[in-house]
């Protein structure tokens, strides 16, 4: 195999990433410099081998316990349950949310093998029980058909533990046209109007 | 809704065919293997972009090459528009356009001709299996229900996963997680359902009496959920909770067997007839005879041209492959009258020979076809 190939199969087994994009950055890489190749090389070697779960909520991180678990300014009551890594960003971006997190790593999906076990619902438990000073769980899992078995899972899981268990709002995007949305985001929208 | 003009591209036995419709419709004749059937099915392609006749898309492609493509110029209460389907067998990549615009879901441009095929294979509609009944209530509702497929497929996902959970021996915990999303969806699809078939039972019964000449017959709805069809009320709160309970009773025993048992992919449409002068009433896919058999079928896709009818504001396309083979004249003579009736809808209509359709007087326009060129006699 071609070192050219070589290269292209590696881009190619990215998530999103197709034949044809591959051969691009593939070209694109031929044509830079050799320090910005080793630039390109190192960030991805030293991300791989210095990025790490945190002990605590699974969130990927430098140090660990990371930078939200230990930051004193945050709330400690509260905790929110998110799938994956980016999603903390997402909420993070928006500066509303003040308490920590908790990454499960994925959400239930029997047709992929994933239950239970695939995930970090055990840590989150332990989190939880004891002497925690957790007074909320905010299931922050995605509004699709696997992120609410999940949470409902975890509800059952979590409610005996006398912690009080939040999911977030569903319903109509900000922005959106009710026209446009689907059965259930407006059937939902209105099972949980509020007042005004 | 009409159609005006329709492309076809290496789609079954047609290499490149370009016809120009009359508004009023065409008799299509010509033997058996010439492409009757396949010009119908491109037709109703562009209805649901699958073959109406469940054949796979790779099997649409004409032999030896790797793209089909169906395109048709429809006319209606509004403007003209142009609906586009290809299927490339090698990328395994359906395209939809809709006046040359790809639609975010191809469930988004569904049902956009207005097509009702009546086709011999239709009576296994009343003499088959439950699923090819599901399947006609799916593409009814479907085409004119607004957020029923996407119900029905977060239905099928949820119900996929759940069996998964059931299947491995887990928990109930992990079994009841996906409990509330499939109560949610699939009481929707049932209450569409029992709508349905509550809003068209009388018409059901109606057209059995004019095509069989008088004879009674009914369209019931079967649901898995116990449901009284009669009760009025609010349909999906008591499916929701009928739908609940039924979770709760059944638990023990779809641990046993490891699949959920209760739901709408349960569902049912019986149809039944009086028998005889003793006020009895048989199920029709069980007791009925061949001839009362396609009496229903037909009658059930006359129902669905009403159906589509109101939802469309017009009248469908309406497509008769061959129907009148297997059925007596007395009930042909009585089905060509509701065609006449339906103008101005337009009619495609395929048979073997010119003499076998008698149709709006011997008006309509008369094509050939034969091995997939069609010319105009």
């Amino acid at each position: 195999m071609s070192l050219i190939e070589r290269l292209t199969d590696e881009f190619a087994r990215l998530p999103g990433i197709g034949r044809k994009t591959a051969l691009r950055l593939t070209y694109h890489l031929l044509k830079v410099t050799s320090q910005e190749a080793h630039r390109l090389a190192d960030a991805i070697v030293a991300a791989s081998e210095n990025v790490r779960p945190c002990e605590t909520c699974g969130t990927f991180t430098e140090v660990s316990p990371c930078r939200i678990c230990t930051n004193e300014r945050r709330d400690r009551s509260i905790v929110c349950v998110v799938e994956e890594g980016p999603d903390v960003g997402a909420i993070e971006a928006t500066g509303e949310y003040r308490g920590l997190y908790h990454v499960l790593g994925g959400r239930l999906s029997p047709l992929d093998g994933v239950g239970p076990a695939e995930l970090n619902v055990n840590s989150l438990l332990d989190r939880v029980s004891g002497e925690s000073p957790v007074r909320e769980v905010v299931l922050a899992t995605n509004p699709s058909v696997e992120g609410e078995a999940t949470a409902m899972y975890l509800h059952r899981l979590l409610a005996p533990l006398g912690v009080r268990v939040t999911r977030i709002a569903r319903g109509l995007p900000v922005g959106g046209d009710l026209e446009y949305a689907d059965g259930v985001t407006i059937a939902e929208a209105l099972q949980y109007r509020r007042d005004l | 809704m009409y159609l005006s003009s329709l492309r076809l591209t290496n789609f079954r036995n047609f290499a490149d065919e370009r016809l120009t419709i009359p508004r009023e419709g065409v008799a299509i004749v010509g033997d058996n293997g010439q492409g009757k059937t396949n010009l119908l099915e491109a037709i109703y392609y562009l209805e649901i972009f699958r073959s109406f006749r469940g054949a796979p898309d790779d099997q649409l492609v004409r032999f030896g090459e790797d793209v089909c493509r169906v395109e048709g110029l429809v006319g209606g209460a509004g403007e003209a528009r142009t609906i586009a389907a290809a299927y490339d067998r090698r990328a395994r990549r359906k395209k939809v356009t809709v006046d040359g615009v790809e639609p975010d879901r191809i469930g988004d441009a569904l049902g956009r001709v207005g097509v009702v095929m009546f086709s011999p294979a239709d009576v296994a509609l009343v003499s088959g299996s439950p699923a090819g009944r599901r399947r006609f209530l799916d593409i009814v509702l479907s085409l004119t229900e607004r957020h029923y497929l996407e119900d029905l497929q977060r239905y099928r996902q949820i119900l996929l996963q759940r069996n998964a959970v059931l299947r491995a021996g887990e928990s109930t915990a992990l079994v009841s997680a996906w409990n509330p999303g499939l109560v949610r969806a699939g009481s929707r699809v049932v209450a569409a359902r029992l709508r349905w078939v509550r809003s068209r039972r009388d018409s059901f019964a109606a057209r059995i009496r004019e095509i069989a000449n008088g004879s009674d017959a009914a369209l019931e709805f079967d649901p898995s959920l116990p449901l009284d069809e009669e009760e009025s009320g609010d349909d999906l709160d008591r499916v929701v909770a009928t739908f609940e309970s039924e979770l709760a009773r059944t638990a023990d025993r779809e641990q046993r067997r490891g699949a959920t048992l209760v739901g709408p992919h349960r569902d049912d449409l019986r149809m039944r007839a009086a028998s005889g002068g003793h006020g009895e009433w048989v199920d029709l896919r069980v007791y009925g005879s061949g001839g009362q058999q396609r009496t229903a079928a037909v009658a059930l896709r006359m129902v669905e041209a009403d159906t589509l009818r109101e939802r469309l504001g017009s009248e469908p396309v309406i497509l008769l492959d061959d129907v009148f083979a297997e059925l007596d004249v007395g009930r042909s003579q009585r089905i060509l009258r509701w065609v006449d009736r339906e103008a101005p809808a337009q009619v495609i209509i395929t048979a073997p020979k010119p003499a076998d359709i008698e149709l709006r007087g011997g008006a309509l326009p008369v094509w050939s076809i034969r091995g997939g060129h069609v010319e105009s006699l």
